[in-house]
């Protein structure tokens, strides 16, 4: 019973990381429609940052978080600016800018790992004694991270669902052209949902850091993890992919139940592929299924 | 020793003139966007190593043993994947391959896992050993050429006009009667082929191979060299592999650790892949991949 209130425990706080990073990513392709992994990279710069002003400069959290969540915004929405807004104009834009954004992530990683190093950081916070929680063990840490996600889940709900520019967002995403002709201004719209996107990246990125550790290479995992949450709940949809990063967060670590931990990573790319083939609008996706499949 | 680093690098240049022209046939001339080509290349090199290892097969039937292994994969991997669009096909198969590089990594009792295979032997042809440096460089190019031959012939042949077409328009081809599911998934089983022989050619050269060899960043940079070179030109494919092969390798002589030189080569990369598909989408030599198309006829 301990075990498996465990690997639930375990699930969760995996999981909202997968939810952070598949709300950010399907938030931008409600609007941009198009695979960006480059979100991966906004997730490390996060991370660096935040470990950057913490632990490097020595600011106190409270300053040098936002100001890291701020960092991996402005980077995300120059990317999209500079690399991917121009290349949204090319007739097969959906292949140039899944391997442009691919490009972009290995040029982001590949800067992080020529300034910072490639050895393994942490934060070097004290170990704490986790709290028994049902049977499971929970450090603090944790426990934030747990309880963080659904907070910042809430708000984005509340936003989109009654603010006007959450209205005005999900507008566009439903139909551009007729968003357009209400007079919603697409050029902000794309803006605002690469921002906060990447502010959850970055906040993403900021969370493991926090409790684990930081490697330049930490991107491709989160970003593929986040993807395939974001596929399974329903692509474009955001409380869909919330919901897929959950998900795989479980399916994950309940799967190891049964098979090697090593084979982790492949469990939710077998449900990635059991999806595209027989669900591609996802588990919870409205989406038709001819966008996806023939 | 400067012959012997020139042969070298000449040794790997006909490794990703083998991968990229293979990878092109698939991309470039079919549209299929395969995430996935590194796992042929890797099922190509630890069936021919283990085969060689455990049971002490030739090098030849090692080969071909991986080769038709992949080949067989590569048509399998056409049932559940091939009807799936562009970026979604590159997400299929690139899972794909991340689940071969993960059976890899924690098939242990076979493969070894990370610890990977030493002692993988030299290969030798109906008596003829292939052991010193000079050898593998003709036996490399006389396999590049050979590749670079049967797929030119093969991309003018009358099935290659097919795959073209199927690239350009499906529907239209399927209009005029042809098997589009059937061709698509012959073009994977050829370029997975191709992509295995190249496997065991450079798991035959290092005579040490492990699943970090097979990883998602292998699959880039051959990705960069298909576009960098321009698709549907074999030509173009070889070019990138050459330069793509060499560019990087003055960095190798600055005075930083290896890690870093790592992220140098590897931001080289992705800079050059960004900016060909944003500023010169044809590459070197090539046809625009992600070209307009309007009624049909290209622009």
């Amino acid at each position: 019973m301990a075990v498996l209130s465990q690997l639930i425990a375990n699930g969760l706080i995996a999981g909202s990381i997968y939810a952070l990073m598949a709300a950010g990513f399907s938030m931008m392709f409600s609007i941009q429609r198009f695979m960006n992994i480059a979100h991966g990279a906004t997730y490390v710069v996060g991370a660096f940052s935040a470990y950057l002003f913490a632990k490097i400069i020595g600011w106190p959290f409270w300053i040098a978080f936002p100001i890291a969540i701020a960092v991996a915004t402005l980077l995300g929405i120059l990317i999209n600016h500079i690399v991917f807004e121009p290349l949204q104009k090319e007739k097969d834009k959906n292949l140039a800018l899944l391997l442009a954004s691919f490009g972009m992530f290995l040029l982001i990683e590949s800067i992080i790992l020529m300034i910072f190093g490639a050895d393994v950081k942490s934060f070097g916070l004290p170990v704490e004694r986790g709290m028994d929680i049902l049977g499971a063990i929970i450090t603090p840490l944790q426990l934030i991270i747990i309880i963080t996600a659904p907070v910042v889940f809430i708000g984005i709900w509340l936003f989109l669902k009654k603010t006007l520019v959450g209205k005005a967002l999900r507008a566009t995403s439903d139909n551009t052209v007729i968003a357009a002709t209400m007079g919603i201004n697409i050029r902000a719209m794309t803006f605002i949902s690469t921002g906060l996107g990447s502010a959850l990246a970055g906040l993403a990125g900021i969370l493991v850091a926090l409790e684990q550790n930081l490697e330049h290479s930490m991107g491709m995992s989160a970003i593929l993890k986040g993807l395939t949450a974001a596929i399974v709940g329903g692509i474009g949809n955001v409380p869909a992919a919330i919901l897929g990063g959950y998900l795989i967060g479980l399916a994950e670590n309940l799967g190891i139940w049964y098979l090697p931990s090593g084979y982790k990573d492949a469990i939710s790319f077998v449900i990635l592929i059991i999806f595209l083939l027989f669900r591609p609008q996802g588990f919870f996706g409205m989406k038709k299924r001819e966008e996806v499949a023939e | 020793m400067i012959e012997t680093y020139l042969l070298h690098l000449f040794i790997i240049a006909c490794l990703y003139v083998i991968l990229t022209t293979s990878l092109n046939l698939a991309i470039g001339y079919t549209g299929l966007l395969n995430l996935g080509h590194i796992a042929f290349y890797a099922i190509g090199a630890y069936t021919s190593s283990l085969l060689a290892l455990n049971f002490g097969v030739p090098f030849w039937i090692g080969a071909l043993a991986g080769a038709t292994l992949a080949a067989i994969v590569g048509y399998l991997l056409s049932y559940p994947t091939i009807k799936l669009k562009g970026d979604y096909l590159a997400l299929g198969t690139l899972g794909f391959s991340i689940i071969v590089e993960s059976v890899l990594k924690n098939w242990v009792s076979l493969t070894r896992g990370p610890l990977g295979l030493p002692g993988i032997p030299k290969p030798s042809i109906f008596g003829f050993a292939i052991d010193t440096i000079p050898k593998y460089a003709l036996f490399g190019l006389i396999l590049a050429v050979l590749v670079y031959i049967v797929l030119e012939i093969v991309v003018r042949s009358p099935f290659g006009r097919v795959l073209q077409a199927i690239r350009d328009d499906e529907m239209a081809a399927k209009t005029l009667g042809k098997d589009t599911f059937n061709a698509k998934a012959k073009a994977l089983a050829l370029s997975a082929f191709i992509a295995a022989i190249g496997g065991s050619y450079y798991a035959h050269y290092v005579t040490f191979i492990d699943p970090t060899f097979f990883s998602i960043l292998e699959t880039i940079l051959i990705f960069s060299m298909v576009i960098v070179g321009g698709t549907a030109s074999m030509l173009g494919s070889v070019a990138g592999a050459v330069l793509l092969t060499l560019l990087p390798e003055p960095l190798r002589f600055l005075p930083f650790p290896s890690s870093i030189i790592g992220g140098m080569r590897q931001a080289l990369y992705a800079l050059l892949l960004v900016l060909v598909i944003r500023w010169r989408p044809q590459g070197l030599i090539g046809e625009n991949t992600f070209k307009k198309f309007k009624n049909g006829v290209k622009r």
